[in-house]
């Protein structure tokens, strides 16, 4: 089983070692840092008080959390426990003191008392709890931490707890609902909802055709009858009479208890079955073996895409087919089906319910399809591809267990209850839409689907049965009705309970890291105790720790109860669903429209399943969620900014609600209720969006070798400001830095699930840009600004900039070759305002966006309604204008930023033509004194110039080591003058007594004879032999397993080897 | 989706020779208004239909006033082409054009596909420089050499088109890194990339 973890685990690609070196704290086993493995001392001492807390039926002020930690951290982690109820005015009661007592946010988690992973099973009060499905439990003890002070969360989470009162709109609805919104997906970001629902149209008529016995539940309008045809397919021995009535009323909670979703499913075992590095003889293989409707995804070599390879029944003739997996832009899609999905688990879901092109609908192997919990889905996954040829994928026992019957159509009750299940990851419940037309705040746990309005209008009709939730309870704790401007963070980590995410989200600095449940685990007795260091190690301890889970939860096997039980049921993955929850409320309602669309809670949860996030960032991403892609967009890089979200919120919905209503006619009510369901499309999260935030997660979580890699390079550039000797350098570096980066992202497995699976390929390395930018540019930003300014006022060039500046703009445009309408004073405010909107900017790209519209701008002037067209003869002295009359000396740092950080490949569009404008536009000024003189540039300007777009191409297309392979460092030291560092192109066989020729000649040595190339190493100077090849000795400092830091010194023999290079007094400086 | 390959393409020439124009003809000529327009003049593309692959051609155009010449390199870097432009009925516009070849072929990328295009053909009854002696010098550097009419559209089509399969035999060859096939795939991504990140703000303003 550790058999799959460790390959994938954490390769270090060659590329990376060389990163390493460059770190001077390399990832490397802290014991600060990772005490006793994941959890911390507090994840620990909370532990410790966990056994208490889970026998408490409520949360009370002694098992909330404590620390003041942000909101969004603590909501994402945050349990819910809907104690379930027989009468709704008990669970009011109940509910209310729950509020009482400041226990906030929740998850909606339901346990049922069968559930292996709760830990009421270990903990005393267990047996008090375990009489009644009502009885109210505290499934985890951590979920105490939840609470928080935040009302407007807590109302958001709160009113999660209302839609799960009701048995509610029917599987059918669910699962069309998801196909729709699936479809949705693709076509949001294009903004057209209307051909949405027309490529999707007839899907749902085949699909209702498929749900016949669904709908006519629905039809009658009876709730009990929609319950109990649940309940049929429950799983056998899990099914009580109690729960059952109790459902009618109250949610059928019970009856879908361990339930998981397919896409849960789907999510935790996918080492399962995407096998991208898969040959077809090797999927061919293991599905021959399999029954008909197994399925795998695996790369073909062939078509160069992914493909789906479906068994077939004999019938059939072949054996099996392979469905070539379509990937545009954004979405995913099966050759020849309109139906797109944002992403690959979501595609594979919707292939499991409907069969669409395939000749039936796909099929989850035995063993994954009846485990129960996400421990036994983790267990599973552990296998990886040894699974199918394990005892686990063995046929069932007996004949096809109810929930999973064979019919060939793939349609039938069972695929009904999946279709609940496939939102409520985590055994949500369905509702009628009357309750959730209610629940406005909630809407989260399903999805109406607007097709379906004539099942929902029957219920809006007879009036609504507000859920009492709705109206403060009797403890006025509650406050449904002011919308909570946004949603708690997604806690997606259910989707991931893999061990892997979990880890990452608990150590690092992050302040939720407490919180999490498996670190607590992990503080456990029983668990690995020692430091942990990061990669290869903790993913074992994390493996072992899932592992242990697995079977305290899978079995209820263990006889030793108390904290290893504990252990398991917290440390479950299982632990992490209810984290799902508060996810779901996340999107923001639009505060307005009374009744939220229910769906997009719902939506929500299955689009950001797909995603781990519990940092507190993932507040603000949810915030910015709603603003769409073009927003966004613009945006994202000040995406900190609050509030915005809110109103932008209410757009969406209301432009998609005159589409729809123009393509169906619906009567009134129903159109009022398409426009709450078109409330989900404001939640669309793009898959990007949510990789990006995943990958900045990811990146703030020492635990993992990533970020490990990026936190320790950035408190590395933080702490050592001397560790560059020009401005370029270090921006050089930044970028090598986040390139290769970039490069181990793409091909280690940190990412789960892999980043293959959510975004279509030729857009990941855009996706992985835009995290780089997020996790390494957004936390150095300033420090990069201020070191920027100290190289350039420390060089003087900030100097010539002002003095020059101030001469060029005293001469008349026509001085400077302008003789096209320049901009007035109002458009010069106007585009200084765009400029400090540039500087207060992170990425790049976004920089380059605003100047573009500088340029724009600009371009309106001059053009003044002529329709003259512009080229650069005309536009470059404009621009040079322009940009004296804006006096902005920090432009000049932003262009270097820009220059130097772009992405290499967009270098050559219309970014970088600008881009390159601007800065020759600088140069100009700068130089406009010496070019008085000379009417020319210097030529050291031209070198400038030249080394920068060199050095930009060459790392242009193949961002590896290897690109760098062919230069050389090599600092200068002299007396006096400190250090100065020039990068050569050295090649490997190049010896060192040709790199000192070199060096003599770039340094302008006067005397080469007297200088040799040292290598600086642990502190100590070695000088190297004149027939040693320094690029080799680079290589193998490179390859070792400890990073080291190493310089090439080109220096005078004579001065002291230890380092004291200063003494020559005489010596005159040679240039640098 | 079909594969795209970008072509950067610089222009260079005396201020005043139609550089812009001649960009401005190419691109607008067929004007095909789902994509979305560039800013501005000084820089365009044109995304041409070939085979089973899309050219899209990024043009970079110069300012060709003499105090600009020192930035030429930074736009003339990477390119697979120069465009070099003279005004036929200016002599010394032609001289500048050597000197642009002179540059290029001493500091310009390795490979560079050099096209001479002598603008302003409608005008050949003022012409100063003759065909002969464009054609002699474009065959002694090896460089293709047409002459265009940006007012009357001659000639423009043929100059781009005249590029592109050399641009493409040299791309063939190792060690040419300016569009590799390894780059390919990455190419591939860059529309979306513009789209995306440089395009709208151009769209909005």
């Amino acid at each position: 089983m550790l058999a799959r973890n460790r390959p994938r685990g954490r390769r270090v690609p060659a590329c990376l070692r060389g990163l390493q070196l460059g770190l001077q704290r390399a990832p490397s086993p802290d014991p600060n840092r990772v005490p006793g493995g994941v959890g911390g001392p507090r994840a620990r001492e909370a532990e410790a008080k966990q056994p208490a807390q889970a026998s408490r039926a409520y949360p009370t002020p002694e098992n909330l959390p404590r620390d003041p930690e942000p909101q969004p951290a603590r909501a994402s982690r945050v349990r819910l426990f809907q104690p379930p109820r027989r009468t709704p005015g008990s669970a009011v009661g109940r509910r209310g003191s729950l509020w009482e007592r400041g226990a906030r946010a929740f998850v909606l988690k339901q346990e049922r008392q069968e559930s292996p992973r709760t830990e009421l099973r270990s903990s005393p009060g267990q047996g008090a709890q375990k009489t009644g499905a009502a009885a109210p439990r505290r499934v985890r003890g951590r979920s105490s931490q939840v609470c928080s002070g935040l009302d407007k969360l807590s109302d958001r989470s709160f009113s999660w707890l209302q839609p799960r009162e009701s048995p509610a709109c029917s599987g059918a609805s669910l699962g069309e609902m998801s196909a729709w919104t699936m479809g949705a997906r693709s076509l949001d970001k294009r903004g057209s909802f209307f051909k949405l629902i027309d490529t999707i149209a007839s899907e749902i008529g085949e699909l209702k055709q498929e749900m016949v016995r669904t709908d006519v539940s629905l039809e009658n309008g009876l709730e009990h009858a929609e319950t109990h045809s649940m309940v049929r397919h429950k799983d056998d021995g899990y099914s009580e009479e109690e729960d059952v009535k109790a459902c009618a009323r109250d949610s059928g909670y019970d009856s879908l208890s361990n339930r998981l979703s397919i896409l849960d499913r789907l999510l935790h075992t996918h080492p399962i079955w995407l096998q991208l590095s898969l040959s077809e003889e090797e999927a061919a293989e293991i599905l021959q073996a399999q029954p008909p409707g197994i399925f795998l995804v695996h790369k073909s070599t062939k078509m160069q895409k992914k493909v789906l390879s479906l068994r077939l029944p004999c019938e059939f003739g072949a054996p099996l087919k392979e469905f070539a997996i379509k990937e545009s832009t954004y979405t995913f899609s099966l050759e020849g089906s309109g139906i797109s999905f944002a992403d690959l688990f979501r595609l594979i879901a919707f292939y499991c319910i409907s069969r669409d092109v395939l000749p039936f609908t796909l099929k989850l192997p035995y063993a994954i399809s009846t485990a129960k919990s996400e421990a036994q889905l983790e267990e599973l996954a552990q296998m990886g591809l040894n699974f199918w040829s394990s005892p686990a994928d063995s046929k069932p026992p007996n004949p096809p267990p109810p929930h999973r019957p064979l019919s060939p159509d793939g349609v039938c009750p069972a695929s009904l209850r999946q279709l609940c299940l496939i939102n409520g990851v985590h055994s949500i419940k369905t509702r009628t839409p009357s309750e959730l037309e209610c629940s406005q705040t909630n809407g989260a746990l399903c999805f109406i689907n607007p097709l379906f309005l004539k099942v929902h209008s029957q219920d809006l009709s007879g009036g609504l049965k507000r859920p009492s939730t709705r109206t403060p309870n009797a403890n006025g704790t509650e406050r449904p009705l002011s919308p909570p401007p946004r949603p708690p963070p997604p806690a997606i980590n259910s989707l991931h309970t893999s061990p892997r995410l979990a880890r990452t989200e608990t150590q690092t600095s992050m302040p939720e890291t407490v919180n999490h449940n498996k670190h607590g685990n992990v503080a456990l007795p029983g668990t690995k105790p020692t430091p942990i260091p990061p990669p290869r190690l903790k993913k074992q301890a994390s493996f072992l720790e899932a592992e242990g889970a697995a079977k305290t939860s899978s079995g209820g096997g263990r006889p030793g109860a108390g904290p290893e039980l504990e252990l398991g049921a917290a440390g479950s993955p299982g632990g992490a669903p209810p984290e799902a929850a508060p996810g779901d409320c996340t999107s923001a309602p639009p505060p307005s429209s009374e009744s939220r669309p229910p769906c997009h809670g719902g939506r929500q949860r299955l689009s950001d399943m797909s995603i781990s996030t519990s940092s507190s960032d993932s507040l603000e991403f949810d915030r910015s969620m709603p603003l769409f892609g073009y927003e966004a967009d613009t945006n994202s890089s000040l995406e900190d900014y609050e509030g915005e979200s809110d109103q932008e919120t209410m757009a969406p919905p209301i432009k998609s609600k005159k589409k729809r209503s123009s393509s169906f006619v619906l009567p009134k009510l129903v159109k009022s209720q398409l426009q709450k369901v078109s409330g989900v499309f404001s939640s669309f999260m793009t898959p990007e969006k949510r990789m990006v935030r995943r990958i900045a997660e990811l990146s703030r979580d020492k635990c993992t070798y990533f970020g490990c890699l990026v936190q320790d390079y950035v408190s590395f550039l933080q702490e050592n400001k001397e560790c560059h000797v020009s401005s370029t350098d270090m921006l050089q570096t930044i970028r090598q830095f986040m390139t290769q980066v970039k490069n181990y992202l793409s091909q280690s497995s940190e990412l789960d699930p892999p980043i293959e699976s959510l975004i279509p390929e030729d857009q990941i390395d855009v996706v992985l840009e835009k995290a780089m930018h997020k996790c390494i540019l957004k936390p150095l930003k300033g420090h990069v600004e201020a070191m920027l300014k100290d190289f350039h006022m420390a060089d003087g060039s900030w100097k010539q900039l002002k003095e020059n500046l101030q001469l060029v703009r005293q001469r008349n445009p026509q001085e400077l070759g302008v003789f096209a309408p320049t901009p007035d004073f109002v458009d010069v405010e106007k585009i200084k305002v765009k400029f400090m909107t540039m500087q207060k900017m992170y990425s790049p790209e976004k920089k380059v966006m605003l100047l573009l519209r500088v340029c724009k701008l600009i371009y309106t002037v001059m053009e003044n309604n002529s329709g003259r067209m512009y080229g650069a003869d005309d536009f470059l002295p404009v621009l040079t204008y322009v940009i004296a009359q804006c006096d902005m000396l920090e432009l000049d740092t932003e262009i270097e930023y820009m220059m130097e950080l772009l992405d290499p490949s967009l270098l050559h569009g219309e970014g970088g033509y600008y881009l390159t404008s601007a800065y020759g536009a600088l140069s100009l000024i700068k130089n406009f004194q010496e070019e008085q003189a000379a009417r020319l540039l210097s030529s050291e300007t031209r070198d400038t110039l030249r080394q920068w777009h060199k050095r930009r191409t060459t790392n242009r297309t193949i961002p590896s080591v290897d690109d760098f392979q062919n230069y050389l460092r090599v600092a200068f030291q002299e007396v006096n003058s400190g250090c100065t560092g020039k990068t050569l192109l050295v090649k490997p066989y190049i010896t060192t007594e040709d790199v000192c020729q070199i060096c003599a000649e770039k340094f302008k040595v006067g005397d080469p004879e007297e200088y040799s190339l040292f290598l600086f190493v642990d502190e100590t100077w070695q000088q190297l032999a004149e027939d040693t090849y320094p690029q080799k000795i680079k290589a193998e400092l490179h390859s070792r397993p400890q990073p080291h830091i190493f310089h090439f010194v080109y220096k005078r023999i004579k001065n002291d080897p230890y380092g004291v290079i200063f003494q020559n007094r005489e010596e005159d400086l040679t240039t640098s | 989706m079909m594969a795209i390959r970008e072509l950067k393409v610089c222009l260079l020439g005396d201020t005043g020779v139609g550089k812009s124009s001649i960009v401005c003809r190419f691109v607008q000529d067929h004007f095909d208004h789902n994509i979305s327009p560039t800013i501005g003049a000084s820089f365009m593309t044109k995304t041409v239909p070939c085979g089973n692959e899309l050219h899209k051609f990024l043009i970079w155009d110069t300012a060709g006033q003499e105090r600009f010449h020192s930035l030429a390199p930074m736009y003339y870097r990477g390119s697979a082409a120069a465009v070099i432009v003279y005004d036929i009925t200016k002599q010394d516009s032609f001289y500048t054009l050597k000197k642009w070849v002179k540059e290029l072929k001493e500091h310009g990328p390795e490979n560079i596909v050099m096209a001479i295009a002598g603008n302003k053909c409608d005008l050949s009854d003022i012409r100063e420089v003759p065909l002969k002696d464009a054609k002699e010098y474009a065959e002694s550097i090896g460089a293709i050499v047409v002459e265009t009419s940006a007012k009357n559209a001659i000639n423009i089509e043929e100059l781009f088109q005249g590029i592109r399969p050399v641009v493409l035999t040299v791309c063939q060859l190792p060690g040419n890194s300016l569009i590799s096939t390894s780059a390919a795939s990455q190419l591939m991504a860059l529309p979306a990339h513009l789209s995306a990140a440089v395009r709208p703000p151009a769209q909005q303003i």
